[in-house]
């Protein structure tokens, strides 16, 4: 179509005909046709609106180009003058070429016959062409010797393990267009069923400038079925999908209005630190392989299933450093000189050397004066204490338990480990607690007399003595009450909030060492307590300290909370670690204390309040030491949305054309099944997905967390899913899993080996005896001497790639060949056959290709799964065919993945070209391929046959 | 191809020639039996302006353009194995300006072949089938890009005989790469098209400093750590079958396929997310009876003019810079039959020059205008 390009009538396209708001008073109802007109005289608008553009914009290119081409010419000017000025022109052979060319022309004015004549008695100079003589014979060619071309191949990439096809990969469903060697014509190479998926294109999005005349025909005409028709008609759209743009539209003009002004301050935020952990993580959850362990694996995909350990991994433990502060801003530093500075005078000596970081001395001395009452209990506290340590290693909430217990420090009667390890790990906790009563100190100070803080200090010492009692009985609890709260209960209210909070949890923790269902005696307590400490909660909202959790929770952002939750999760309340490893240069060791402390507070309030409205309805559930730690889990859990789980839903079906596929049997049934993790929430049944699919369980099997929509049922789902925790994974009891071996003497090369037997390779988490060693490789360094005496698993060389040095080379039978470096023996195993994974179906698509060109690099792998080499593999696809081979093909399950060896049929030597039997199905095999014997005895052979693929060993 | 929509129509040329300039043929011959591939004028040293280079079979040639229609055969060469087919040739380079003619076809060997000694300078093997298209990187002579049957893409140094780059892997083309080239003025960019009916546009950027080292490399050019660029920075369908010519105007497009028309177009990347974005198809010169593969198109220095031949023998000369476009002349003959594979422009495009399946060439001149 011509463009109508007069600029006159070009109007900005934002900016409305001036005639539109009469249109729309005077007529209400306007017929089709005035709609028509309506229409068609704002599309000559935007055609002349975008003839004027393509002006503008080629324009705009002309200048820009027109300094590139004359900085170029520039360039080809300096060349010519640079040559002139250092180099002798004569010596310049197309120069000197050029000037007797010229020079002739200017000297003989003569016919084309002499010229020719010419040319052949002085075949060096030029010849001037007139007319068609054959320009072959005029000059004597300078001959370009022969170089001996490549054997013709494609540009692959090296794969040092498998890829699953990435989408954008596939040609199924792609018009592909083929030309003719010989004819030179191209053919279209596509069938019906594809050219069927072409037809229904994507839906096309609208354009700048069909929302113009879409928006401004409803302006002028209003919205009504006519006009939607005739606009529809006149975008080649559908009437709906025009509506549905136009609604878009207004709503968008509405909130572009609106947000305005808020977006101009949304953008100056740092992105980075305010996005939130979680969303952080998400790529975490959704590109980390839980397989391979490594981030965006290409063989098994993105979005995989949420595997969850059944093992809670325990807080990261770190003895030695436990005493040291970690740096200048330690909170163990701060808070001895806060200590010292403000609660010394009412403490003793003892108490001071007591709550010091090197305290352990201090403590096996006061060990000694513990009396008599005191050690009746002290079995009963060192168990609880081993417990305790138990519960902390559970949960990270069961920190905030540890925590009050240890105001006994404070008390004459210091609280004892029996071993050293868990003293030092207590001091770091018990400072904390006496920071936290520095704190409260310093608060009732400044907020009421001096008189008042010392008659506190007293408290601390009862109101410390108190939980040491209660805390292992929970009848103690009333008498406690009553003597903190009834004793000094106006003056320090604040005091005794605190140690109710923080003697709840403990009770809590210590229930959860006891994995079974409480007595409802102890619900009954729970519930009483918790009611009880409900009553409480207004007590020890004391408003400064709120005050400041609240300024501390403003300077922290999104991800360092994040963070830090995360750091409680692997290393507990140790806010040395969580600093220096996670939030280094963010907060310091001091500032993660304290915002530790607050947190606590308030997991421990938002605990409680759970449990209050829990209990009645699920007093099933163990709410056990795990509360705070829901509190942390449940968001993180919740927040991550993972993409649908994407299960590859592969119906096999026969297609009609079966393209030529190396295979490592002769058979026609599909040799191996692909082994996808089984979500089998117990231990696996009779509905196992690997079973029902004929395959083993592996280690990768287990329960899978699916997107949970509700608040609650989440909630609820992680409890019981934290209780269970060890069930939900395929234990290694599981009927339908693979043992693995116990070989003692064989070294895994025989059959006699149950992996070996099985196309498997041991692996060193299932096998007894097969394991990785590390170090000298000899397998003394990782390497138990109990396991048996230097025994070396010999079938495990895929997955510690320990292949053969594979070189390429033209080959002595046809275009390229893989050569041996080195000499092997027989059986050993040479490398892995690399490749795509693609479908059964994408692979018959791209064998077509593959055929019309003569190669192939498919390989069947298993019932899934074709191995594609074609463009991305190594140097092993380039082994070629032979009846007669040197080496064959090997499917072997490596850790749950089919993979394909190569291994030698018999002793080769150094510098031997690789052979192996492709096993083309008889009837598909290229005319190359062909047994001279093959076609009668082959058919028998491939009779159906419904066992596993026969292997070839 | 999905129906443009309405405010994104390109604007197309009228097919009635504006007779602003007239062509007539001044020579004709006949090189040979075999076709001729490809015929390209010397715009890298202004010496050699009026200098060309054709390829066919298993020969290059080297003319000039001489006054009054003349053309004057300087040098010829012929590769000695017969089986050899060459499809393009290029000039380019060394870098102390020694002139390069540089071949390439069926047997996928580039051939530099050093135009002032009249000897071959090198050869480079590794190419895994045959080469379709080779350019020179106008600001850096020494560096060529090659389009291949491989699916790749090659960048070399033609000084030192290093393959720098190879544009193929995971986003590469799925099939023959037919045309390649570099972008005028951004160093880094090259664009390439082929039989997957994509055209792409890469960035060497990031591997800048292996196109330096390869100046300064005195060790074997086969230890060269050859890099793979492979994802392009855009990929665009403009077009529904094979791409077989692309050439940069500033910083729009210029392809054709075999649907009659050659296209302008825009790249339009998205900054955030590489490698994908939309074409905005700016213009469109009709050529009609060109719907067979590899006919190329040329333009002269400025990019003022682009001349393209077509099945029937006949060139249409196309303004391009203007818009609408317009055709400047329609160039025929009666002897003209045969399919015009590649067309030169002399550097201001008063000569045209095309090259035949039949194996002739013809001279164009413009008729002076007074």
């Amino acid at each position: 179509m011509a463009a109508k390009s007069s600029p006159s009538d070009s109007v900005d396209r934002s900016e409305p005909p001036n005639d539109s708001s009469m249109t729309q008073t005077e007529e209400n109802t306007v017929t089709v046709k005035e709609v028509l007109l309506i229409i068609d005289s704002l599309k000559k608008q935007v055609t002349a609106d975008r003839s004027v553009y393509v002006k503008k914009r080629l324009e705009e290119n002309r200048q820009n180009l027109g300094g590139i081409t004359s900085h170029l010419y520039k360039l080809s000017n300096e060349r010519r003058s640079s040559w002139i000025s250092d180099t002798d022109s004569a010596s310049d052979l197309l120069t000197k070429r050029q000037k007797d060319a010229l020079s002739m022309q200017n000297g003989f004015d003569i016919s084309d016959g002499d010229k020719d004549s010419y040319s052949y008695q002085e075949p060096s100079t030029a010849v001037l062409m007139g007319s068609s003589i054959p320009v072959k014979n005029a000059v004597r060619p300078v001959k370009l010797t022969e170089v001996k071309k490549l054997p013709p191949y494609t540009t692959w990439i090296f794969l040092d393990r498998n890829q699953r096809m990435t989408e954008d990969q596939s040609v199924v469903g792609r018009r592909r267009i083929y030309y003719d060697q010989n004819g030179g014509e191209a053919l279209i190479c596509s069938d019906s069923e594809e050219e069927a998926i072409e037809e229904d294109e994507e839906k096309r999005d609208f354009a700048e400038s069909e929302d113009f005349i879409l928006r401004m025909t409803i302006k002028e005409v209003g919205l009504s079925d006519p006009v939607l028709e005739s606009l529809a008609q006149c975008l080649y759209r559908s009437p709906s999908e025009v509506k549905a743009r136009y609604e878009t539209l207004m709503k968008e003009g509405k909130d572009a209005g609106a947000s305005k002004n808020g977006d101009i301050e949304a953008q100056n935020w740092n992105s980075f630190l305010e996005k939130d952990l979680e969303a952080a993580l998400d790529s975490f959850d959704n590109l980390f392989c839980r397989r391979c362990l490594v981030f965006d694996c290409r063989l098994h995909g993105c979005s995989q299933d949420l595997i969850f350990p059944a093992d809670k991994q325990t807080p990261w433990n770190h003895p030695d450093e436990e005493n040291e502060p970690c740096g200048p801003h330690c909170y163990r530093l701060v808070l001895n000189s806060e200590r010292n500075g403000t609660v010394s005078t009412p403490m003793n000596p003892k108490e001071k050397s007591n709550s010091s970081s090197d305290g352990v001395g201090a403590q096996t001395s006061s060990r000694k004066k513990s009396s008599g009452p005191y050690a009746r209990r002290k079995v009963k506290s060192c168990q609880s204490e081993s417990a305790l340590s138990n519960a902390k290693n559970l949960s990270e909430s069961s920190d905030s338990e540890i925590g009050p217990r240890h105001e006994n420090s404070l008390s004459p009667i210091p609280q004892l480990s029996p071993s050293k390890n868990k003293i030092a790990g207590k001091s770091g906790i018990l400072k904390r607690n006496s920071k936290r009563v520095a704190e409260r100190v310093l608060i009732c100070m400044r907020k009421r007399q001096k008189k008042m803080a010392a008659s506190y200090s007293d408290s601390v010492v009862s109101g410390g003595v108190s939980p040491t009692d209660m805390k292992l009985r929970s009848n103690a609890w009333k008498e406690n009450e009553d003597s903190t709260s009834s004793s000094q209960k106006n003056v320090k209210s604040p005091n005794t909030g605190r140690s109710r909070r923080k003697e709840w949890p403990l009770q809590e923790g210590e229930k959860g060492e006891v994995p079974e269902v409480p007595s409802s005696e102890t619900i009954n307590e729970l519930a009483r307590s918790s009611s009880n400490y409900g009553l409480r909660k207004e007590e020890f909202v004391d408003e400064n300290l709120c005050k400041q959790e609240l300024s501390d929770d403003k300077s922290w952002k999104a991800i360092e909370k994040g963070l830090f939750e995360k750091g409680v999760e692997i290393f507990g309340t140790n806010s040395c670690l969580i600093a220096r490893n996670l939030l280094n240069g963010l907060k310091t060791c001091w500032e993660v204390f304290q915002y530790m402390t607050c947190s606590d507070n308030k997991l421990a309030c938002h605990a409680a309040d759970g449990v209050i409205s829990l209990l009645e309805g699920y007093s099933k559930f163990d709410l056990n030491g795990t509360m705070g730690n829901n509190e942390v889990r449940r968001r993180s859990r919740f927040l991550r949305r993972r993409g649908r789980v994407r299960r590859l839903k592969y119906t096999w079906k026969s297609a009609a054309y079966h393209s030529i596929r190396k295979r490592i049997t002769e058979r026609k049934d599909q040799p191996c099944r692909q082994y996808n993790p089984c979500s089998c929430q117990t231990a696996c049944g009779k509905q196992c997905a690997c079973l029902l699919n004929g395959t083993c369980c592996e280690k990768y099997c287990g329960f899978m967390v699916n997107t949970c929509v509700d608040d609650i049922l989440m909630l609820i789902h992680l409890f019981s899913f934290l209780l269970f925790a060890h069930l939900y994974r395929c234990p290694k009891s599981c009927k339908n899993r693979f043992r693995g071996c116990h070989c003692a003497k064989s070294q895994c090369r025989s059959r006699q080996c149950p992996c070996f037997a099985a196309d498997r390779e041991c692996d060193p988490d299932v096998c007894r005896n097969c394991w990785v060693s590390c170090g000298d490789g000899t397998g003394t360094l990782g390497a138990p001497p109990q396991r048996g005496d230097n025994y070396e698993c010999r079938n495990m060389k895929l997955l510690l790639k320990q292949q053969q040095r594979v070189l390429l080379g033209r080959s002595d039978v046809s275009g390229w060949g893989a050569f041996l470096k080195n000499s092997v023996g027989k059986h050993e195993y040479l490398g892995e056959y690399t490749g795509e994974l693609i479908s059964h179906r994408e692979a018959d698509k791209r064998g077509k290709i593959y055929d019309r060109e003569n190669s192939s690099f498919l390989f069947n792998l298993n019932d899934q799964f074709v191995l594609d080499a074609y463009r991305k593999g190594d140097k092993l696809k380039f082994a070629n065919h032979s009846p007669d081979p040197n080496c064959y093909a090997k499917v072997i399950m490596v850790a749950g993945d089919h993979r394909v060896g190569i291994f030698a049929k018999e002793r080769i030597n150094a510098g031997e070209e690789l052979f192996y039997d492709y096993r083309y199905e008889p009837d598909r095999a290229p005319a190359w391929a062909r047994k001279p014997e093959a076609s009668g005895s082959k058919k028998e052979d491939g009779a159906p046959s419904s066992g596993r693929a026969k292997k070839l060993a | 191809m999905a129906k443009t929509p309405i405010g994104l129509e390109p604007v197309v040329g009228s097919l009635a020639s504006s007779k602003k300039r007239e062509y007539r043929v001044t020579n004709r011959l006949q090189e040979g039996k075999r076709p001729l591939y490809a015929v390209v004028f010397n715009f890298i040293d202004s010496r050699y302006f009026n200098v060309f280079a054709t390829v066919g079979g298993n020969r290059v040639t080297v003319y000039q353009c001489l006054e009054g229609g003349v053309i004057a055969v300087l040098q010829s060469y012929v590769d000695e194995d017969k089986d050899e087919s060459f499809y393009t040739v290029s000039w380019a380079c060394n870098v102390d300006g020694t002139p390069f003619v540089v071949a390439g076809g069926i047997n996928g060997i580039i051939r530099v072949i050093d135009a002032s000694n009249e000897k071959i300078h090198k050869s480079f093997v590794g190419h895994g089938d045959s080469i379709n298209e080779i350019r020179t990187q106008p600001l850096k002579p020494s560096l060529i890009v090659s389009a291949s049957k491989d699916e790749s893409v090659r960048l070399w140094n033609v000084h030192s005989g290093i393959c720098i780059l190879i544009f193929a892997g995971a986003g590469g083309h799925r099939n023959e790469v037919l045309s390649v080239d570099f972008h005028p003025s951004d160093i880094h960019r090259i664009a390439s098209c082929g039989m997957d009916n994509t055209v792409k546009i890469w960035s060497m950027k990031e591997f800048w400093t292996y196109v330096e080292k390869s100046f300064t490399w005195t060790d074997l050019p086969s230890k060269f750590p050859t890099k793979y660029v492979q994802f392009p920075v855009f990929l665009a369908s403009v077009h529904s079958n094979y791409v077989d010519c692309n050439r940069w105007l500033g910083d729009f497009i210029l392809s054709k396929s075999v649907d009659n028309e050659i296209v302008l177009w825009e790249p339009k990347m998205k900054e955030q997310s590489p490698g994908e974005g939309t074409a905005d198809i700016l213009q469109k010169y009709p050529v009609p009876e060109c719907d067979i593969w590899f006919i190329k198109f040329s333009c002269d220095f400025h990019y003022n003019a682009a001349a393209i031949g077509n099945r029937e023998g006949k060139i249409f000369v196309w303004e391009l810079q203007s818009s609408p476009p317009v055709l400047i002349a329609r160039l025929s003959h009666a002897q003209s039959k045969s399919p015009i594979r590649q067309t030169a422009m002399s550097f201001d495009g008063s000569t045209i020059l095309s090259c035949c399946e039949d194996g002739t060439i013809w001279r164009w001149d413009a008729v002076p205008t007074n």
